[in-house]
């Protein structure tokens, strides 16, 4: 327009002048334009959020008390956010009245309310990983349901665990002559012990049991239970009376059947006959070991899960659509902690200037970024935290 | 720029403060148990979600100056707004009508429920795997 203005100068045509279509400044339309985007990213975000929350099967979706989320701590992190956008305006209030000294005051407030706000996230996202609840597959410890997979899961870990706590010798090297291993500490000793007792009479009389089954719901029924042992959220009172009915039970068979096998070596009997009852011998005193390791102390085993009462054993754990909770939690609240960091950065560009009138525009944009991010956690924060 | 300087000073931001905490602390009100037996869940919901257009209401007109901001703010905020709702709108069967058209396939992989004893003081598993 200004060139075209130029070339006819003096040559009689109207002079142009520029008038900008809003009566806004390009930085202050920039940021607004770039907002409207954000507002439908966000939209996008927790519309995925609902259609995953709503549509799965009913009851099935975490309550905030099962995946270990503290209520009080997102109501702090919002008033923490709300005291930022608060000294955010009052920041840009006292640059427009070139009060510059107040005005940093005000922005190093929100600054530190920031820093704050994404350390209680951070503080929650630590008590999620020390439950084993992670975003991704390879570190989560959480199943959707009790099948064949997950006890194999809990297998593998109990048989981890066992490597961990006593390594087998490491290969003699020709020439070398064989280390002695350190002897077992008394907690490792009592460790390895209640890991034996988990593996062979829970974790392996449940997969063979349930796989001898010829009923598929009492196949499942036997999966289900020892999912409950493990980690629950509801205490169950029938999973108590069904095991001291098993306790009873296996009390009464286990000496029968040590009985039997005697007499039957006492009579030379049937050698096959022996070796099929040692081995149900064998798997009875595991599962009783088991019952009776989970009905100890008050059952305080069963009551709790073993999980909250032996918390270093860390083992998988079943919990409805935990899976998808995880997903949606980390990624809705870390793409916001992604845009309180960004918010962050711009303060931090500003704080060491002096901020008088001609820095007003900048809080000006910045302050209504840091208020989009203060919006966004408005919603959040009930969807994720009180629904 | 706006004009918002000539409507009062920094006190209708300090109003603002206490009503966006008082309006924080009634949709904190769901937490506790006595609220959860008197009030459906829906209408919970319902309460919690108003409560919180209501503070983004409040941040958006005064924080952000909307109040006082030229017609301008229209033309960038309407379509957003309305396409932030239209998504929202479009995503709303596949809530609805998710369950209600499960495959014997995606229901069998589906996660179930936990559901509540009859006595209320226990809950267990659902037994069936398939539903």
């Amino acid at each position: 327009m200004s060139d075209h203005h130029d070339e006819n100068h003096g040559h009689g045509h109207i002079e142009l002048e520029y008038q900008p279509a809003l009566l806004i400044n390009n930085g202050k339309l920039c940021l607004w334009l770039f907002l409207s985007t954000e507002i439908m990213f966000f939209a996008g975000l927790i519309g995925a959020y609902v259609v995953l929350r709503f549509g799965v099967p009913s009851g099935s979706w975490p309550t905030p008390h099962d995946v270990h989320l503290s209520e009080p701590t997102g109501a702090f992190n919002t008033f923490v956010l709300i005291c930022s956008s608060l000294a955010v305006v009052l920041g840009l209030e006292a640059a427009k009245a070139n009060r510059s000294a107040q005005a940093k005051s005000w922005l190093w407030i929100t600054f530190l309310l920031g820093c704050l706000f994404l350390g209680v996230k951070m503080y929650e996202y630590s008590g999620k990983f020390a439950h084993g609840i992670y975003p991704t597959a390879g570190h989560s410890r959480m199943y959707d349901k009790p099948d064949m997979y997950y006890v194999s899961a809990l297998k593998k870990q109990l048989e981890e665990l066992e490597r961990k706590l006593n390594p087998p010798p490491a290969p003699v090297k020709k020439g070398e002559e064989a280390k002695e291993k350190a002897p077992l500490s008394d907690e490792a000793k009592k460790d390895l012990a209640t890991i034996a007792i988990l593996r062979d009479g829970l974790v392996l009389w449940s997969a063979k049991t349930a796989g001898l089954e010829e009923n598929p719901i009492e196949a499942q029924a036997i999966i289900d239970s020892l999912a409950y042992a493990v980690q629950h959220s509801h205490e169950n009172h029938r999973e108590h009376d069904r095991l001291s009915a098993e306790q009873i039970e296996l009390n009464a068979t286990v000496p029968a059947t040590q009985a039997k096998i005697e007499a039957l070596q006492a009579s030379e009997g049937e050698a096959s006959e022996i070796v099929g009852l040692q081995a149900e011998l064998k798997t009875d005193t595991a599962r009783l070991a088991a019952v009776d390791l989970l009905l100890s102390n008050n059952a305080e085993l069963l009551h709790h899960g073993i999980n909250h009462v032996e918390p270093q054993l860390a083992l998988p754990f079943v919990l409805p659509s935990g899976n998808m909770w995880a997903s949606t939690y980390f990624l809705l609240t870390g793409f916001h902690a992604l845009h309180v960091i960004v918010g962050l950065i711009i303060f931090a560009v500003v704080l060491p200037r002096e901020l008088n009138s001609s820095k007003a525009n900048y809080i000006e944009n910045a302050g209504l970024y840091w208020h989009f991010v203060d919006l966004v956690w408005i919603f959040l924060f009930p969807i994720l935290y009180l629904f | 720029m706006s004009d918002h300087d000539d409507h009062g000073g920094n006190a209708k931001y300090w109003i603002v403060f206490l009503c966006l905490c008082g309006l924080t602390s009634c949709s904190f009100l769901t937490f506790f148990e006595w609220w959860n037996d008197s009030v459906p869940k829906l209408v919970s919901q319902f309460f919690m979600m108003a409560v919180s257009c209501a503070k983004a209401l409040l941040v958006m007109l005064f924080f952000m100056h909307l109040k006082w901001e030229a017609n301008w703010k229209w033309v960038l905020t309407v379509p957003c707004g309305i396409m932030g709702i239209f998504l929202l709108c479009m995503l709303m069967p596949d809530v609805l009508y998710r369950t209600a058209k499960y495959s014997a396939e995606r229901r069998i992989h589906a996660p179930f429920a936990v559901v509540e004893s009859a006595d209320h003081h226990a809950a267990e598993p659902a037994k069936s795997v398939g539903h």
